[in-house]
Protein backbone atom coordinates (compact mmCIF):
# COMPACT_ATOMS: atom_id res chain seq x y z
CA UNK A 1 0.00 0.00 0.00
CA UNK A 2 2.75 2.24 1.07
CA UNK A 3 4.46 1.64 -2.27
CA UNK A 4 1.32 2.23 -4.32
CA UNK A 5 1.06 5.49 -2.95
CA UNK A 6 5.00 6.78 -3.48
CA UNK A 7 4.27 5.05 -6.76
CA UNK A 8 1.08 7.27 -7.72
CA UNK A 9 3.07 10.22 -5.61
CA UNK A 10 6.07 9.56 -8.38
CA UNK A 11 3.43 9.47 -11.08
CA UNK A 12 1.46 12.70 -10.36
CA UNK A 13 5.12 14.49 -9.92
CA UNK A 14 5.49 14.22 -13.79
CA UNK A 15 1.98 15.43 -14.64
CA UNK A 16 1.27 19.04 -15.51
CA UNK A 17 1.07 21.54 -12.67
CA UNK A 18 -2.57 21.62 -12.70
CA UNK A 19 -2.15 18.11 -11.71
CA UNK A 20 0.20 18.70 -9.43
CA UNK A 21 -1.81 20.77 -7.36
CA UNK A 22 -3.73 17.89 -6.25
CA UNK A 23 -0.18 16.14 -4.89
CA UNK A 24 -1.24 17.46 -1.51
CA UNK A 25 -5.07 16.46 -1.27
CA UNK A 26 -4.40 12.88 -2.04
CA UNK A 27 -1.10 12.33 0.60
CA UNK A 28 -3.64 14.11 2.77
CA UNK A 29 -6.31 12.33 2.62
CA UNK A 30 -4.83 8.81 3.46
CA UNK A 31 -2.65 10.20 5.86
CA UNK A 32 -5.93 11.91 7.01
CA UNK A 33 -7.78 8.52 7.31
CA UNK A 34 -5.26 6.78 8.72
CA UNK A 35 -4.65 9.46 11.89
CA UNK A 36 -8.32 10.00 12.30
CA UNK A 37 -8.96 5.90 12.45
CA UNK A 38 -10.84 4.95 15.70
CA UNK A 39 -9.05 3.06 17.98
CA UNK A 40 -9.72 -0.53 18.14
CA UNK A 41 -12.89 -1.16 20.79
CA UNK A 42 -12.97 -4.61 21.47
CA UNK A 43 -16.69 -5.77 22.92
CA UNK A 44 -17.92 -2.13 22.36
CA UNK A 45 -20.83 -1.23 25.02
CA UNK A 46 -22.69 1.80 26.30
CA UNK A 47 -19.97 2.44 28.32
CA UNK A 48 -17.57 2.79 25.30
CA UNK A 49 -19.45 5.31 23.33
CA UNK A 50 -18.21 9.15 23.54
CA UNK A 51 -20.98 11.38 25.57
CA UNK A 52 -21.74 13.07 22.36
CA UNK A 53 -23.16 9.74 21.17
CA UNK A 54 -24.51 8.88 24.52
CA UNK A 55 -26.28 12.51 24.49
CA UNK A 56 -27.71 11.82 21.17
CA UNK A 57 -29.27 8.51 22.24
CA UNK A 58 -30.66 9.50 25.09
CA UNK A 59 -32.21 12.65 23.01
CA UNK A 60 -34.43 9.62 21.33
CA UNK A 61 -35.51 8.10 25.08
CA UNK A 62 -38.57 8.78 25.84
CA UNK A 63 -38.78 10.04 30.10
CA UNK A 64 -39.39 6.43 31.43
CA UNK A 65 -36.04 4.95 30.21
CA UNK A 66 -34.23 8.28 30.88
CA UNK A 67 -35.26 8.10 34.38
CA UNK A 68 -34.18 4.38 34.26
CA UNK A 69 -30.93 5.13 32.82
CA UNK A 70 -30.27 7.89 34.91
CA UNK A 71 -30.72 5.81 38.40
CA UNK A 72 -27.79 3.12 36.66
CA UNK A 73 -24.78 5.05 37.86
CA UNK A 74 -23.54 8.97 38.92
CA UNK A 75 -21.91 9.36 35.37
CA UNK A 76 -24.78 8.40 33.04
CA UNK A 77 -27.36 10.72 35.59
CA UNK A 78 -25.29 13.71 35.12
CA UNK A 79 -25.65 12.82 31.31
CA UNK A 80 -29.31 12.66 31.13
CA UNK A 81 -30.00 15.57 33.60
CA UNK A 82 -27.65 17.50 31.04
CA UNK A 83 -30.44 16.93 27.86
CA UNK A 84 -33.17 18.66 28.27
CA UNK A 85 -36.62 16.72 27.03
CA UNK A 86 -38.97 17.79 24.48
CA UNK A 87 -42.47 17.09 25.58
CA UNK A 88 -45.15 17.83 22.80
CA UNK A 89 -48.92 17.10 23.32
CA UNK A 90 -50.55 17.50 26.70
CA UNK A 91 -48.57 17.50 29.94
CA UNK A 92 -50.32 17.65 33.86
CA UNK A 93 -49.31 17.91 37.19
CA UNK A 94 -52.29 17.01 39.66
CA UNK A 95 -52.28 16.24 43.09
CA UNK A 96 -54.48 16.27 46.17
CA UNK A 97 -53.68 16.10 50.01
CA UNK A 98 -50.81 13.75 49.76
CA UNK A 99 -50.23 13.03 46.55
CA UNK A 100 -49.14 14.49 43.08
CA UNK A 101 -49.13 12.81 39.77
CA UNK A 102 -47.50 13.84 36.63
CA UNK A 103 -48.99 12.32 33.59
CA UNK A 104 -47.89 13.54 30.10
CA UNK A 105 -48.63 11.57 26.47
CA UNK A 106 -46.02 10.64 25.00
CA UNK A 107 -45.65 8.43 21.00
CA UNK A 108 -48.59 6.27 19.93
CA UNK A 109 -50.85 7.65 22.16
CA UNK A 110 -48.97 5.80 25.74
CA UNK A 111 -48.82 7.77 28.55
CA UNK A 112 -46.90 7.78 31.01
CA UNK A 113 -47.61 8.53 34.67
CA UNK A 114 -45.62 9.28 38.17
CA UNK A 115 -47.56 8.99 41.17
CA UNK A 116 -45.34 10.57 44.37
CA UNK A 117 -46.91 10.40 47.97
CA UNK A 118 -44.34 11.38 49.45
CA UNK A 119 -44.40 15.24 48.71
CA UNK A 120 -40.61 16.34 49.59
CA UNK A 121 -40.01 13.33 46.70
CA UNK A 122 -42.97 15.03 44.95
CA UNK A 123 -41.50 18.35 44.53
CA UNK A 124 -38.09 17.20 43.73
CA UNK A 125 -39.49 15.58 40.91
CA UNK A 126 -41.65 18.67 39.93
CA UNK A 127 -38.13 20.37 40.25
CA UNK A 128 -36.59 17.67 38.01
CA UNK A 129 -39.34 18.66 35.29
CA UNK A 130 -38.37 22.23 35.35
CA UNK A 131 -35.09 21.63 34.60
CA UNK A 132 -35.12 19.15 32.18
CA UNK A 133 -38.78 19.87 30.53
CA UNK A 134 -39.75 21.83 27.47
CA UNK A 135 -43.05 21.83 27.57
CA UNK A 136 -45.52 22.35 24.46
CA UNK A 137 -48.19 22.67 26.94
CA UNK A 138 -48.81 22.01 30.77
CA UNK A 139 -51.37 21.79 32.68
CA UNK A 140 -51.62 22.12 36.58
CA UNK A 141 -54.51 20.86 38.75
CA UNK A 142 -52.73 21.22 42.23
CA UNK A 143 -54.52 21.77 45.66
CA UNK A 144 -52.09 20.87 48.16
CA UNK A 145 -49.65 24.09 48.94
CA UNK A 146 -46.73 23.75 46.49
CA UNK A 147 -45.56 26.74 47.96
CA UNK A 148 -45.24 26.29 51.21
CA UNK A 149 -42.64 23.31 50.58
CA UNK A 150 -39.07 24.49 51.05
CA UNK A 151 -37.99 22.24 48.30
CA UNK A 152 -40.22 24.20 45.67
CA UNK A 153 -39.89 27.58 46.82
CA UNK A 154 -35.87 27.05 47.12
CA UNK A 155 -35.30 26.04 43.47
CA UNK A 156 -34.42 29.09 41.13
CA UNK A 157 -35.27 26.70 38.03
CA UNK A 158 -38.18 27.93 35.67
CA UNK A 159 -40.44 25.77 33.30
CA UNK A 160 -39.97 26.51 29.58
CA UNK A 161 -43.52 26.17 28.40
CA UNK A 162 -45.87 27.38 25.64
CA UNK A 163 -48.74 26.85 26.42
CA UNK A 164 -50.23 27.03 30.40
CA UNK A 165 -53.27 26.13 31.83
CA UNK A 166 -54.75 25.95 35.50
CA UNK A 167 -57.61 24.49 36.66
CA UNK A 168 -58.87 23.71 40.08
CA UNK A 169 -55.68 24.97 41.63
CA UNK A 170 -55.13 26.47 44.78
CA UNK A 171 -53.96 30.14 44.02
CA UNK A 172 -51.43 30.63 45.89
CA UNK A 173 -49.73 27.79 43.79
CA UNK A 174 -51.06 29.20 40.63
CA UNK A 175 -48.83 32.29 41.57
CA UNK A 176 -45.87 30.38 42.71
CA UNK A 177 -45.62 28.47 39.40
CA UNK A 178 -46.31 31.55 37.51
CA UNK A 179 -43.39 33.22 38.73
CA UNK A 180 -41.30 30.00 38.01
CA UNK A 181 -42.51 30.38 34.30
CA UNK A 182 -39.53 31.44 31.64
CA UNK A 183 -40.82 34.26 30.00
CA UNK A 184 -41.95 33.71 26.29
CA UNK A 185 -44.85 31.37 27.47
CA UNK A 186 -47.72 32.39 24.90
CA UNK A 187 -50.72 31.48 26.60
CA UNK A 188 -52.32 31.42 29.53
CA UNK A 189 -55.45 29.65 30.64
CA UNK A 190 -57.09 30.50 34.18
CA UNK A 191 -59.36 27.65 34.60
CA UNK A 192 -62.41 27.10 35.81
CA UNK A 193 -62.48 26.91 40.14
CA UNK A 194 -59.50 28.99 40.27
CA UNK A 195 -60.81 31.87 42.52
CA UNK A 196 -58.29 34.86 41.82
CA UNK A 197 -60.84 38.45 42.24
CA UNK A 198 -58.98 39.18 45.35
CA UNK A 199 -55.35 38.06 44.07
CA UNK A 200 -55.60 39.98 40.52
CA UNK A 201 -53.80 42.71 41.56
CA UNK A 202 -51.05 40.54 42.66
CA UNK A 203 -51.41 38.48 39.45
CA UNK A 204 -51.02 41.15 37.32
CA UNK A 205 -47.28 42.63 38.59
CA UNK A 206 -45.82 38.97 37.66
CA UNK A 207 -44.16 39.62 34.62
CA UNK A 208 -45.14 36.44 32.90
CA UNK A 209 -48.64 37.54 32.73
CA UNK A 210 -47.78 41.07 31.91
CA UNK A 211 -45.83 40.31 28.65
CA UNK A 212 -47.90 37.12 27.78
CA UNK A 213 -49.43 37.63 24.10
CA UNK A 214 -52.66 36.08 24.74
CA UNK A 215 -54.26 34.99 28.29
CA UNK A 216 -57.55 34.69 29.68
CA UNK A 217 -59.49 33.95 33.03
CA UNK A 218 -62.79 31.41 32.72
CA UNK A 219 -64.36 32.74 34.99
CA UNK A 220 -64.30 36.18 37.74
CA UNK A 221 -66.47 37.51 40.03
CA UNK A 222 -65.58 40.84 40.26
CA UNK A 223 -66.34 43.87 38.41
CA UNK A 224 -62.86 45.49 38.06
CA UNK A 225 -61.27 42.73 36.28
CA UNK A 226 -61.28 44.60 32.91
CA UNK A 227 -60.65 47.90 33.80
CA UNK A 228 -57.15 46.35 35.77
CA UNK A 229 -56.20 44.58 32.84
CA UNK A 230 -56.48 47.92 30.17
CA UNK A 231 -53.84 49.95 33.13
CA UNK A 232 -51.60 47.21 33.88
CA UNK A 233 -51.39 47.28 29.59
CA UNK A 234 -51.25 50.67 29.45
CA UNK A 235 -48.56 51.29 32.05
CA UNK A 236 -46.85 48.51 29.93
CA UNK A 237 -47.28 49.90 26.57
CA UNK A 238 -48.56 46.24 25.75
CA UNK A 239 -47.86 45.58 22.00
CA UNK A 240 -50.49 45.29 19.36
CA UNK A 241 -52.21 42.12 19.51
CA UNK A 242 -51.90 41.40 23.52
CA UNK A 243 -55.24 40.03 23.93
CA UNK A 244 -57.01 39.38 27.06
CA UNK A 245 -60.57 37.23 27.65
CA UNK A 246 -62.60 36.63 30.43
CA UNK A 247 -66.51 35.25 31.13
CA UNK A 248 -68.47 35.91 34.02
CA UNK A 249 -71.88 34.02 34.64
CA UNK A 250 -72.37 36.46 38.24
CA UNK A 251 -75.28 38.56 37.95
CA UNK A 252 -73.61 41.65 39.21
CA UNK A 253 -70.42 41.39 37.33
CA UNK A 254 -72.60 40.81 33.91
CA UNK A 255 -74.35 44.18 34.49
CA UNK A 256 -71.18 46.20 35.89
CA UNK A 257 -68.67 45.09 34.42
CA UNK A 258 -69.08 46.90 30.78
CA UNK A 259 -70.03 50.56 32.26
CA UNK A 260 -67.59 50.35 35.36
CA UNK A 261 -65.16 49.94 32.25
CA UNK A 262 -66.40 52.95 30.46
CA UNK A 263 -66.53 54.65 33.63
CA UNK A 264 -62.97 54.23 34.75
CA UNK A 265 -61.58 55.30 31.60
CA UNK A 266 -64.28 57.86 30.56
CA UNK A 267 -61.21 60.37 29.78
CA UNK A 268 -59.66 58.30 27.16
CA UNK A 269 -62.65 56.77 25.04
CA UNK A 270 -62.58 57.02 21.54
CA UNK A 271 -65.70 55.47 20.26
CA UNK A 272 -68.33 53.29 22.53
CA UNK A 273 -71.40 50.88 21.36
CA UNK A 274 -73.58 48.16 23.07
CA UNK A 275 -70.87 45.98 22.80
CA UNK A 276 -67.42 48.04 22.12
CA UNK A 277 -65.50 50.45 23.96
CA UNK A 278 -62.42 51.64 22.38
CA UNK A 279 -60.15 53.62 24.89
CA UNK A 280 -56.49 55.69 23.81
CA UNK A 281 -53.69 54.27 25.59
CA UNK A 282 -50.33 56.27 26.44
CA UNK A 283 -48.85 55.02 23.03
CA UNK A 284 -50.15 57.20 20.24
CA UNK A 285 -50.11 54.38 17.98
CA UNK A 286 -51.92 52.04 20.12
CA UNK A 287 -55.32 51.51 21.66
CA UNK A 288 -57.28 49.17 23.70
CA UNK A 289 -60.37 47.44 22.31
CA UNK A 290 -62.85 46.32 24.78
CA UNK A 291 -65.88 43.78 22.74
CA UNK A 292 -68.78 41.64 24.25
CA UNK A 293 -69.16 38.73 22.92
CA UNK A 294 -72.67 38.98 21.69
CA UNK A 295 -74.62 37.16 18.60
CA UNK A 296 -77.80 35.36 17.98
CA UNK A 297 -77.34 32.97 20.54
CA UNK A 298 -75.20 34.67 23.29
CA UNK A 299 -77.66 37.31 23.47
CA UNK A 300 -76.91 40.49 25.80
CA UNK A 301 -78.96 39.15 28.20
CA UNK A 302 -77.48 35.54 28.49
CA UNK A 303 -76.64 34.53 31.40
CA UNK A 304 -73.14 34.04 30.68
CA UNK A 305 -70.72 37.09 29.13
CA UNK A 306 -67.92 36.99 27.21
CA UNK A 307 -64.96 39.75 26.92
CA UNK A 308 -62.35 40.11 24.56
CA UNK A 309 -59.43 43.09 25.19
CA UNK A 310 -56.63 43.56 22.73
CA UNK A 311 -54.54 45.69 22.01
CA UNK A 312 -54.80 47.56 18.66
CA UNK A 313 -53.78 49.68 16.15
CA UNK A 314 -54.30 53.26 16.51
CA UNK A 315 -55.61 53.48 12.75
CA UNK A 316 -57.63 49.81 13.10
CA UNK A 317 -60.43 51.13 11.39
CA UNK A 318 -64.04 50.17 12.68
CA UNK A 319 -65.14 48.20 9.21
CA UNK A 320 -62.27 45.88 10.44
CA UNK A 321 -63.73 45.14 13.64
CA UNK A 322 -64.78 41.29 13.78
CA UNK A 323 -67.96 40.70 13.71
CA UNK A 324 -67.41 36.71 14.38
CA UNK A 325 -67.38 36.30 18.02
CA UNK A 326 -68.03 32.37 17.67
CA UNK A 327 -64.66 31.88 16.80
CA UNK A 328 -63.22 33.71 20.55
CA UNK A 329 -66.05 32.38 22.83
CA UNK A 330 -65.53 28.72 21.52
CA UNK A 331 -61.69 29.56 22.54
CA UNK A 332 -62.10 30.57 26.19
CA UNK A 333 -65.39 28.12 25.97
CA UNK A 334 -64.91 25.24 23.60
CA UNK A 335 -68.34 23.51 25.31
CA UNK A 336 -69.97 26.99 23.67
CA UNK A 337 -69.83 25.17 20.92
CA UNK A 338 -72.58 23.63 20.66
CA UNK A 339 -75.13 26.34 22.26
CA UNK A 340 -73.53 28.86 19.25
CA UNK A 341 -74.49 26.01 16.67
CA UNK A 342 -78.17 26.31 17.96
CA UNK A 343 -78.23 22.72 19.67
CA UNK A 344 -80.17 22.39 23.37
CA UNK A 345 -80.01 25.28 23.75
CA UNK A 346 -81.81 26.07 27.73
CA UNK A 347 -81.66 29.06 29.97
CA UNK A 348 -81.70 26.61 33.12
CA UNK A 349 -78.30 25.76 32.21
CA UNK A 350 -75.62 24.30 34.47
CA UNK A 351 -72.74 26.24 35.01
CA UNK A 352 -70.83 23.37 35.68
CA UNK A 353 -71.01 21.97 32.14
CA UNK A 354 -68.66 24.50 31.35
CA UNK A 355 -66.17 22.46 32.59
CA UNK A 356 -62.64 22.13 30.81
CA UNK A 357 -62.55 18.81 30.04
CA UNK B 1 -2.22 -6.12 -1.25
CA UNK B 2 -4.95 -9.41 -1.63
CA UNK B 3 -8.09 -7.53 -2.16
CA UNK B 4 -11.93 -8.76 -2.91
CA UNK B 5 -13.95 -6.04 -5.10
CA UNK B 6 -17.17 -5.52 -3.60
CA UNK B 7 -20.19 -2.97 -4.16
CA UNK B 8 -21.19 -1.83 -7.59
CA UNK B 9 -20.48 -3.39 -10.58
CA UNK B 10 -18.79 -1.49 -13.24
CA UNK B 11 -16.61 1.70 -12.85
CA UNK B 12 -15.46 2.09 -16.56
CA UNK B 13 -17.24 4.92 -18.06
CA UNK B 14 -20.37 4.73 -19.83
CA UNK B 15 -20.06 4.48 -24.02
CA UNK B 16 -20.77 7.54 -25.29
CA UNK B 17 -24.36 7.12 -26.73
CA UNK B 18 -25.92 8.79 -29.95
CA UNK B 19 -27.60 11.97 -28.39
CA UNK B 20 -30.92 13.50 -30.27
CA UNK B 21 -30.09 16.42 -31.26
CA UNK B 22 -31.87 18.76 -29.22
CA UNK B 23 -30.51 16.81 -25.90
CA UNK B 24 -28.21 18.72 -23.85
CA UNK B 25 -24.26 18.46 -22.47
CA UNK B 26 -23.79 14.64 -22.22
CA UNK B 27 -24.08 12.96 -19.41
CA UNK B 28 -21.05 13.17 -16.61
CA UNK B 29 -19.82 9.16 -16.17
CA UNK B 30 -20.27 8.85 -12.12
CA UNK B 31 -16.79 8.27 -10.38
CA UNK B 32 -16.12 5.80 -8.02
CA UNK B 33 -13.41 5.28 -5.15
CA UNK B 34 -12.80 2.47 -3.14
CA UNK B 35 -12.51 1.88 0.56
CA UNK B 36 -11.55 -1.28 2.82
CA UNK B 37 -11.62 -1.98 6.45
CA UNK B 38 -9.54 -3.82 9.13
CA UNK B 39 -10.19 -7.28 6.95
CA UNK B 40 -8.56 -4.97 3.88
CA UNK B 41 -11.96 -6.31 1.73
CA UNK B 42 -11.79 -3.55 -0.76
CA UNK B 43 -15.50 -1.79 -1.53
CA UNK B 44 -16.40 0.13 -4.75
CA UNK B 45 -18.56 3.22 -3.96
CA UNK B 46 -19.91 5.92 -5.92
CA UNK B 47 -19.15 9.39 -5.23
CA UNK B 48 -23.02 9.89 -5.28
CA UNK B 49 -23.44 7.01 -2.24
CA UNK B 50 -20.34 8.45 -0.62
CA UNK B 51 -21.71 11.99 -0.36
CA UNK B 52 -23.92 10.37 2.78
CA UNK B 53 -20.11 10.63 4.64
CA UNK B 54 -19.19 14.03 5.08
CA UNK B 55 -16.25 12.93 6.34
CA UNK B 56 -15.57 11.41 3.31
CA UNK B 57 -17.31 13.83 0.70
CA UNK B 58 -14.64 16.57 2.57
CA UNK B 59 -11.90 14.56 1.37
CA UNK B 60 -12.50 13.31 -1.83
CA UNK B 61 -14.39 16.72 -3.14
CA UNK B 62 -12.00 18.53 -6.08
CA UNK B 63 -9.78 15.27 -5.74
CA UNK B 64 -9.70 14.75 -8.86
CA UNK B 65 -8.56 11.01 -8.79
CA UNK B 66 -8.77 8.57 -12.20
CA UNK B 67 -10.41 5.63 -11.97
CA UNK B 68 -7.30 3.37 -11.72
CA UNK B 69 -5.58 5.80 -9.18
CA UNK B 70 -8.74 5.50 -6.94
CA UNK B 71 -8.70 1.80 -7.51
CA UNK B 72 -4.86 1.33 -6.45
CA UNK B 73 -5.54 3.53 -3.36
CA UNK B 74 -8.67 2.52 -1.81
CA UNK B 75 -8.91 4.60 1.54
CA UNK B 76 -8.32 2.56 4.44
CA UNK B 77 -10.56 2.75 7.69
CA UNK B 78 -8.16 0.34 8.83
CA UNK B 79 -10.17 0.19 12.39
CA UNK B 80 -13.45 -0.39 11.11
CA UNK B 81 -14.78 -3.99 11.17
CA UNK B 82 -15.02 -4.99 7.72
CA UNK B 83 -18.39 -6.67 8.10
CA UNK B 84 -19.42 -3.05 9.81
CA UNK B 85 -17.97 -1.09 7.01
CA UNK B 86 -19.70 -3.48 4.49
CA UNK B 87 -23.12 -2.44 6.25
CA UNK B 88 -22.13 1.40 5.91
CA UNK B 89 -21.46 1.00 2.18
CA UNK B 90 -24.75 -1.02 1.37
CA UNK B 91 -26.34 1.68 3.78
CA UNK B 92 -24.77 4.38 1.84
CA UNK B 93 -26.01 2.93 -1.77
CA UNK B 94 -29.64 2.04 -0.88
CA UNK B 95 -29.94 5.39 -0.13
CA UNK B 96 -27.73 7.47 -2.65
CA UNK B 97 -29.50 10.08 -4.15
CA UNK B 98 -32.78 10.00 -2.64
CA UNK B 99 -35.12 11.05 0.70
CA UNK B 100 -33.99 9.08 4.03
CA UNK B 101 -37.51 7.49 5.04
CA UNK B 102 -38.23 8.49 8.73
CA UNK B 103 -37.66 5.44 9.98
CA UNK B 104 -34.76 2.38 8.86
CA UNK B 105 -35.25 -1.05 10.12
CA UNK B 106 -32.46 -2.81 8.73
CA UNK B 107 -30.12 -2.21 11.36
CA UNK B 108 -28.54 -4.75 13.23
CA UNK B 109 -30.25 -5.53 16.70
CA UNK B 110 -27.36 -7.42 18.25
CA UNK B 111 -26.07 -4.74 20.93
CA UNK B 112 -22.45 -4.97 19.93
CA UNK B 113 -22.89 -4.58 16.24
CA UNK B 114 -24.86 -2.00 16.74
CA UNK B 115 -22.63 -0.11 18.78
CA UNK B 116 -19.86 -0.47 16.59
CA UNK B 117 -21.93 0.73 13.93
CA UNK B 118 -22.67 3.71 15.91
CA UNK B 119 -18.93 4.45 16.50
CA UNK B 120 -17.87 3.54 12.31
CA UNK B 121 -21.01 6.21 11.22
CA UNK B 122 -19.95 9.03 13.64
CA UNK B 123 -16.71 8.71 12.59
CA UNK B 124 -17.90 9.08 8.88
CA UNK B 125 -20.41 11.48 9.94
CA UNK B 126 -23.31 10.06 8.22
CA UNK B 127 -25.46 11.80 9.95
CA UNK B 128 -28.95 10.53 9.07
CA UNK B 129 -27.86 6.67 9.44
CA UNK B 130 -26.72 8.18 13.05
CA UNK B 131 -29.99 9.31 13.89
CA UNK B 132 -31.23 5.81 12.82
CA UNK B 133 -28.58 4.10 14.96
CA UNK B 134 -28.85 6.02 17.89
CA UNK B 135 -33.01 5.94 17.69
CA UNK B 136 -32.15 1.66 17.53
CA UNK B 137 -29.79 2.32 20.43
CA UNK B 138 -32.49 4.03 22.42
CA UNK B 139 -35.36 1.63 21.42
CA UNK B 140 -32.59 -1.53 22.88
CA UNK B 141 -33.83 -0.10 26.60
CA UNK B 142 -37.45 0.97 25.91
CA UNK B 143 -39.28 -0.31 29.47
CA UNK B 144 -37.32 -1.48 31.26
CA UNK B 145 -35.86 -0.85 34.55
CA UNK B 146 -32.62 0.80 35.95
CA UNK B 147 -31.13 -2.67 36.37
CA UNK B 148 -32.29 -4.07 33.30
CA UNK B 149 -30.36 -1.62 31.82
CA UNK B 150 -27.07 -1.82 33.47
CA UNK B 151 -27.70 -5.42 32.24
CA UNK B 152 -27.76 -4.87 28.79
CA UNK B 153 -25.69 -2.45 28.36
CA UNK B 154 -23.07 -3.38 31.36
CA UNK B 155 -22.80 -0.18 33.11
CA UNK B 156 -20.82 -0.33 35.67
CA UNK B 157 -22.20 0.25 39.72
CA UNK B 158 -20.88 3.62 41.12
CA UNK B 159 -19.13 1.27 43.59
CA UNK B 160 -17.70 -1.17 41.02
CA UNK B 161 -16.65 2.32 39.13
CA UNK B 162 -15.14 3.51 42.36
CA UNK B 163 -13.24 -0.22 43.17
CA UNK B 164 -11.89 0.06 39.49
CA UNK B 165 -10.32 3.70 39.76
CA UNK B 166 -8.78 2.98 43.01
CA UNK B 167 -7.32 -0.40 41.71
CA UNK B 168 -6.23 1.59 38.78
CA UNK B 169 -4.56 3.83 40.91
CA UNK B 170 -3.07 1.05 42.78
CA UNK B 171 -1.35 0.05 39.68
CA UNK B 172 -0.03 2.91 38.54
CA UNK B 173 1.20 3.56 42.12
CA UNK B 174 3.24 0.41 41.73
CA UNK B 175 4.65 0.85 38.13
CA UNK B 176 5.92 4.51 38.96
CA UNK B 177 7.68 2.74 41.98
CA UNK B 178 9.12 -0.27 40.04
CA UNK B 179 10.19 2.44 37.64
CA UNK B 180 12.11 4.62 40.34
CA UNK B 181 13.79 1.26 41.72
CA UNK B 182 14.59 0.65 38.50
CA UNK B 183 16.37 4.02 37.85
CA UNK B 184 17.87 3.97 41.22
CA UNK B 185 19.04 0.35 40.20
CA UNK B 186 20.67 1.64 36.93
CA UNK B 187 22.39 4.93 38.50
CA UNK B 188 24.26 2.15 40.91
Amino acid sequence: MASDLENLTKEFECLSISHCRMLPNFKKVTRMIKGLSINPIYETNWCDMPAEIKLECIEKMELNERLSLRCTAKAERSLVDSQKIKFDSWNNFYGREEELNFVHGGDSNKYFCNELKDMDEAVKFVNYMKKIGVFEGLSFSLEHPLIDNEHFAGDDGLFTVKTVEFSYCNVDNMIAILRKIRSGVESIDIGLSCEISDELAEILEIPQIQDVPYWHIYSYTGTDCLHKVAQMWIDRNSKIGSTFQTLTNYYETITDSFEEFSDHFADRIVSKSEKRVRIRTNNPDCHILLELGVNEVVTIDFFIQFFRFMVISATMKESEYDDNCKKWICYIAPEMQVYTAGHNYTSTLNFEIFRKL
Amino acid sequence: MSSTEQGTSSAAPAEPTTAPESAAAPEVPESFYYVHGKDKVVHKVSAGALQHSALIHGMISNLGYTEEQAKANPFPFENIDGDILQMVVDWCNQHKGKPTPPEDTNLPKQKEKLFDLVLAVNYLEIKELLTYCCKQVAMMVKGKSPEEIREIWMIPTDAEDEAAEKEAKKRAGKEAAGETAAAAGDAK
